[in-house]
C-alpha cells in the first residue's frame, strides 16, 4: 500500500483518523478530496457558507440542522477531522468486529448513530426532546402545508406514545425504545463510506 | 346445515365433527357423481329453462298438442343448461366448506398446513368421482387456471405488497429470481439428460432440449405454494419478502425459458444467436410486463380521481384494470404476473387517497376472498388432477428429479448468497439461507405449464414429465411444507413483529431519510437516498397533483399516516361500545370522560356523558376554531355520504369522536391558560393529563394538591 500511504500523508492526521474512525485509506482520501472541493476558498476549514453551497441541501427540510451538526458547539469552522468524525457515524456497522473492553465505542455503532440523530432533534442539548423541539422538527418537515392544530395533534400523539416517564419530553432512552423495530444499522448507513 | 346433520351423529357434537366432515364430503362427491349421469338421462328437450320445468312444460305442451296430450308436467328436470355454472358453484362451495372445516379442527391444521389438507381433500374427491363414474372431469384446465384462478392471488399479493422492504431488497430478490432460476433450470435439465442416458432407464428417447424444457418448468418457485405455507409460519419480514419476491419475479424467467425451449424443441437445434435473442426476450418480457402494468395502474389511479360521485363502483375499477393489465400482458407473451404486480403496486397509493373508506374495505375483503377461494380451489384441483393422470411412473426419472431439485436449490442459494453478501449491508446468515432454500416450493404453476405441453410433440414424454412434476410438487408441499414450521421454531428464526407502526417510527424514519439524503449530498455521493428523495419530490410535485383528487393531493405523507391512525383508533373506539365505555388503553381519549369546564355544574354521572356540557357561546367559539381545522377530515367523511348509501351510524360516531377530541384539545389549551392564574402552582411541568385530571374531581374545579389527585385521576394505560 505504498502509493496510498504516500498520498495519505497529505491528509492532516491521516493515520490517526483512520484508526479512530475505521475508514480505509482510500475512503479517507476520497473524503479529503470532497472536503477540498467544498472548501472553495482553500482555507483548510469549512464555514457554513461552504455547506450551503451544496445545491440539494437547501431543498432539504432539515438541511440547516445537518449542517449545524458538523460544527462543534461554539465553533464557527469545521476542520477535516471534525468532518470525518461526523461522517464516521454513517459507516455501515461491522457485525463481527471484536472490541476490547477498554476501547471506546466505535462511531458507527448503533448507539452512537442514534445519539447523533437524537442530538439533531435536541438542539439545546438538555438530553430531552421537548414538545417545542418536536414541534419545530415537524414544522420543518411538513412545511406550510399543515395547520398549527394538526402539528399539535401529531406532537401530542407522538409524545404520548413514546413518553414513558410522563415528563412531556422524549429522553434518549425513550427515543431509542421507539425505534427498536427500525433497523438503524441499515437505515443510517451509507455504503459509499464502507 | 351442520346442526341438522348433527342429529345423525350418535354421540355429542365434538365427536361428530370428523364424521360431519366425511359425511359432507361423501355427500358432495355423490352429488357430483350422481347428478351428472342423471343430467344425461334427463329430458332431451332443449328448452332454455333456468329453473324448474314450467316454461319447459309449456313448450312440451305446444309440441304435444298435435299428438295426444300428456299430463302437464308439474316438475321437470333439466340439468344440462345449468350444468357448468352448477358444477363451478359446487366446487367453490366445496372449497369454502373445507376451509371452514379446517378451522373447526384446530389441532390438525396446526400440524399440517392447509395446502396439504386441501390436496388430500382433492385426492379424496377425485378418488370418489373415479369410483362412481370411472373417469374424472379435467378440472385443472390450463385456461381456467391461468385466467381465473391465478390472477386473484397475484393481485392480492401485488396490491398489498410491502413496497419499502421490497425495494430495499430488490437487488437480492432479482438475483435469486433470475440467476437462481436459470441455474436451477440448466442444472436440473442438464443432469436429467445425463440420467436419461443411463441404458436401463428406458428414458433414452428424451432429448436434451425436452430435458431443459422440463428443467425450466420445474425450477420456478411457486408464489401460490409459498404464500400458502409462509403465511402460517410468520417469519420475519425480510425472509418473507425475499422468498415471496423471488417467486413473483421468476415468472418472467419461466415464461422466456419455457417459450424458448418449446420453440427449439420443435426446431431441434440452438444457436448462439438464439441464446442472445433469448436474453433480449427476457428483458422485453420483464420490462414490458412491468410497463404494461404501470400503465394500467396510472390509468386506474386517474379514473379513481373522478369517482367521487359514484362510490359504489370504485372497487370494480381496481379489479378490472388489474385484470386487463394481466390479459394485455398475456396477449404479447409478456409476463402477466409482473404486469399484475406492477399495476397493483403503482395504483395503490393514489387510489387509496381517492376512494372512500368503504371502497377500501371492499377492495381488501374482495381480494382476500377471491384469493383465498382461488388458492383453495387450486390445491383441491391439484389433488383431483393427480388422480386423473395421465401418469407414467418411471422410478429413475422421478427420483432423479426430486433429488436434483433439492440439490440445485441448495447450491444455488448458497452460491448466490456468497456473492450477494458482498453487496448487502445486512448480510444473510446461514439460518436465512437455509430458510430461503427450504422455502423454495413448487406448485400448481409448474403443473399447469406441464399440462400445456403439446401432446403431439412430446408424445411419450408428457406423461413422464407430468408424473415427475406432481411428485416434486407433492414432495415440496407435503414434506417441506409440514416440516418448515417446526424447523423455524427449532432454528429460532426471527419471527414477524406483530405491532403496527407507531407515529414515532414514522416521524423518525422520515427524519432519518432527510438526514441521510443530506449527508449523501454533503459527501457528493448520489446514492440510494438521493434517488429516492428525487423520486419522492417528483411524485409530490407532478404525479400526485395529477392523480389525486382535490385537497388530498397536497397532503403530506405524515399527515395521511396520522389521519389513518386516528381513524383506526376512532373506529376501534366506536366498535368497542360507543363513546361511553372508553378502553383505558387509549390515553388521548380517556380524559374525555373527566373533562369538566370550569363554570358548569357537574353532570349526574360522568361515565354516561361522553360530551361535556358547554354554554352556547363557548360552543360557538369552539366550533369556529374547529371548522377550519376539521375541513380536511370532513371532506373525506362527506365523500361517501353523498348518495344512495345510507348514512352509517359508525361514520357519525367517528365524526363525533373527532369533534370531541378537538374540543378537548381546545379546552385543554384554555385550561392551561387558566392554570397561569392559579395562586399556587402545583408542579413545575404540568402534563395535559394532570391538568385534565385536576378538573376531574367533579365536586369543584379548584386546585387540588397532587396527593389527593392520585385517587381521582384516571391515568392512561400506557
Amino acid at each position: 500500500m505504498g502509493s496510498s500511504s504516500s498520498s495519505l500523508n497529505n491528509v492532516p492526521d491521516g493515520q490517526q483518523l483512520m484508526q479512530e474512525t475505521g475508514f480505509s485509506a482510500a475512503h479517507l482520501l476520497r473524503l479529503y478530496e470532497r472536503f477540498k472541493f467544498l472548501d472553495k476558498d482553500n482555507r483548510g476549514h469549512l464555514r457554513s457558507e461552504d455547506f450551503e453551497a451544496v445545491p440539494e441541501l437547501s431543498e432539504n427540510p432539515i438541511g440547516d440542522r445537518i449542517v449545524g451538526a458538523f460544527f462543534l458547539p461554539g465553533q464557527e469552522t469545521v476542520d477535516f477531522s471534525s468532518f470525518v468524525r461526523v461522517l464516521a457515524h454513517f459507516r455501515p456497522t461491522e457485525k463481527n468486529r471484536t472490541r476490547a473492553g477498554a476501547q471506546p465505542e466505535p462511531a458507527n455503532s448503533r448507539n452512537r448513530k442514534l445519539k447523533f440523530a437524537f442530538r439533531l432533534y435536541d438542539r439545546d442539548r438538555d438530553g430531552k426532546i421537548s414538545r417545542t423541539e418536536l414541534l419545530q422538527v415537524l414544522r420543518e418537515m411538513l412545511g406550510m402545508q399543515v395547520t398549527e392544530e394538526q402539528l399539535q395533534s401529531i406532537a401530542d400523539r407522538a409524545i404520548q406514545e413514546a413518553d414513558l416517564d410522563k415528563d412531556d419530553a422524549i429522553s434518549f432512552d425513550e427515543f431509542r425504545k421507539s425505534l427498536e423495530k427500525v433497523n438503524i444499522d441499515h437505515k443510517m448507513s451509507i455504503r459509499f463510506l464502507e | 346445515m351442520f346442526w341438522r346433520r348433527a342429529a345423525h351423529g350418535r354421540v355429542g357434537f365434538r365427536r361428530s365433527l370428523p364424521e360431519l366432515g366425511l359425511l359432507l364430503l361423501a355427500t358432495l362427491v355423490l352429488l357430483e357423481g350422481s347428478v351428472l349421469p342423471l343430467g344425461a338421462a334427463s329430458s332431451p328437450e332443449t328448452g332454455i329453462t333456468p329453473g324448474a320445468g314450467v316454461s319447459h312444460g309449456h313448450a312440451d305442451k305446444n309440441h304435444s298438442e298435435t299428438k295426444h296430450k300428456k299430463p302437464f308436467p308439474v316438475l321437470g328436470l333439466n340439468y344440462d343448461s345449468v350444468k357448468t355454472p352448477f358444477e363451478i358453484s359446487l366446487w367453490v362451495l366445496l372449497a369454502s366448506l373445507m376451509k371452514l372445516g379446517f378451522h373447526l379442527l384446530p389441532r390438525v391444521s396446526s400440524i399440517v398446513p392447509e395446502s396439504c389438507l386441501l390436496i388430500v381433500v382433492g385426492l379424496l374427491v377425485g378418488g370418489g368421482i373415479k369410483l362412481i363414474r370411472e373417469e374424472v372431469p379435467p378440472v385443472l384446465d390450463t385456461k381456467l387456471f391461468f385466467y381465473c384462478l391465478l390472477p386473484p392471488i397475484i393481485l392480492d399479493a401485488g396490491y398489498f405488497l410491502p413496497i419499502r422492504p421490497f425495494m430495499e431488497n430488490l437487488g437480492t430478490i432479482l438475483m435469486f429470481a433470475v440467476v437462481g432460476t436459470l441455474w436451477n433450470a440448466f442444472f436440473v435439465g442438464g443432469f436429467l439428460f445425463a440420467v436419461c442416458q443411463i441404458p436401463h432407464a428406458s428414458l433414452s428417447h428424451i432429448g436434451l432440449l425436452p430435458c431443459l424444457l422440463f428443467g425450466s418448468i420445474i425450477s420456478a418457485v411457486d408464489p401460490v405454494a409459498v404464500l400458502a405455507v409462509f403465511e402460517e409460519i410468520h417469519i420475519n419480514e425480510l425472509l418473507h419478502i425475499l422468498v415471496f419476491g423471488e417467486s413473483l419475479l421468476n415468472d418472467a424467467v419461466t415464461v422466456v425459458l419455457y417459450h424458448l425451449f418449446e420453440e427449439f424443441s420443435e426446431a431441434g437445434t440452438v444457436t448462439v444467436l438464439d441464446g442472445f435473442l433469448g436474453v433480449i426476450s427476457f428483458l422485453v418480457v420483464a420490462l414490458g410486463g412491468v410497463l404494461v402494468g404501470a400503465f394500467y395502474g396510472f390509468v386506474a389511479a386517474l379514473t379513481s380521481r373522478f369517482t367521487y360521485h359514484i362510490r359504489v363502483i370504485e372497487p370494480l375499477f381496481v379489479f378490472v384494470y388489474s385484470y386487463m393489465a394481466y390479459l394485455s400482458a398475456e396477449v404479447f407473451h409478456l409476463s402477466g404476473i409482473m404486469a399484475l404486480i406492477a399495476c397493483g403496486a403503482v395504483m395503490r397509493p393514489y387510489v387509496e387517497a381517492n376512494i372512500s373508506h368503504k371502497s377500501h374495505t371492499t377492495i381488501k375483503y374482495f381480494l382476500k376472498m377471491w384469493s383465498s377461494v382461488s388458492e383453495t380451489l387450486i390445491f383441491i384441483f391439484l389433488g383431483v388432477a393427480t388422480v386423473e393422470g395421465p401418469h407414467q411412473w418411471n422410478w429413475v426419472f422421478v427420483t432423479a428429479t426430486v433429488i436434483l431439485c433439492l440439490v440445485s436449490r441448495v447450491i444455488g442459494v448458497v452460491g448466490l448468497t456468497f456473492v450477494i453478501n458482498k453487496f448487502r449491508m445486512v448480510n444473510l446468515t446461514t439460518k436465512d439461507q437455509f430458510i430461503i432454500a427450504y422455502g423454495g416450493l413448487r406448485g400448481a404453476i409448474a403443473f399447469s405449464l406441464g399440462f400445456l405441453l403439446d401432446i403431439e410433440h412430446f408424445k411419450d414424454m408428457r406423461e413422464i414429465f407430468l408424473t415427475a412434476i406432481i411428485t416434486v410438487v407433492f414432495f415440496t408441499v407435503f414434506v417441506q411444507g409440514m416440516t418448515i414450521k417446526p424447523l423455524v421454531e427449532l432454528l429460532a428464526v426471527k419471527k414477524k413483529q406483530e405491532a403496527k407502526r407507531s407515529i414515532n417510527e414514522e416521524i423518525h424514519t422520515q427524519f432519518l431519510d432527510h438526514l441521510l439524503t443530506g449527508i449523501e449530498d454533503i459527501c457528493g455521493h448520489y446514492g440510494h437516498h438521493h434517488w429516492k428523495d428525487k423520486l419522492n419530490r417528483f411524485n409530490k410535485k407532478y404525479v400526485k397533483g395529477f392523480l389525486i383528487a382535490g385537497e388530498r393531493s397536497k397532503e403530506p405523507q405524515l399527515i395521511a399516516f396520522y389521519h389513518k391512525l386516528e381513524m383506526k383508533q376512532a373506529i376501534q373506539l366506536v366498535e368497542s361500545g360507543g363513546g361511553s365505555k372508553l378502553p383505558s388503553a387509549m390515553p388521548s381519549t380517556v380524559s374525555m370522560q373527566n373533562i369538566q369546564p370550569k363554570n358548569q355544574p357537574p353532570p349526574p354521572k360522568p361515565t354516561e356523558r361522553a360530551l361535556p356540557q358547554l354554554t352556547k357561546g363557548r360552543e360557538e367559539e369552539i366550533r369556529k376554531i374547529l371548522r377550519s381545522n376539521l375541513q380536511r377530515t370532513r371532506q373525506r367523511l362527506h365523500s361517501y355520504n353523498r348518495h344512495t348509501l345510507v348514512a352509517d351510524p359508525d361514520e357519525e360516531g367517528f365524526q363525533d369522536i373527532i369533534l370531541k377530541k378537538q374540543k378537548m384539545m381546545e379546552l385543554d389549551r384554555k385550561i392551561k391558560e387558566m392554570a397561569n392564574y392559579l395562586s399556587v402552582p402545583s408542579h413545575p411541568k404540568d402534563s395535559p393529563t394532570m391538568s385534565r385530571a385536576r378538573l376531574a374531581s367533579g365536586r369543584n374545579t379548584d386546585f387540588i394538591p397532587a396527593q389527593q389527585q392520585k385517587g381521582n385521576k384516571k391515568s392512561p394505560g400506557m
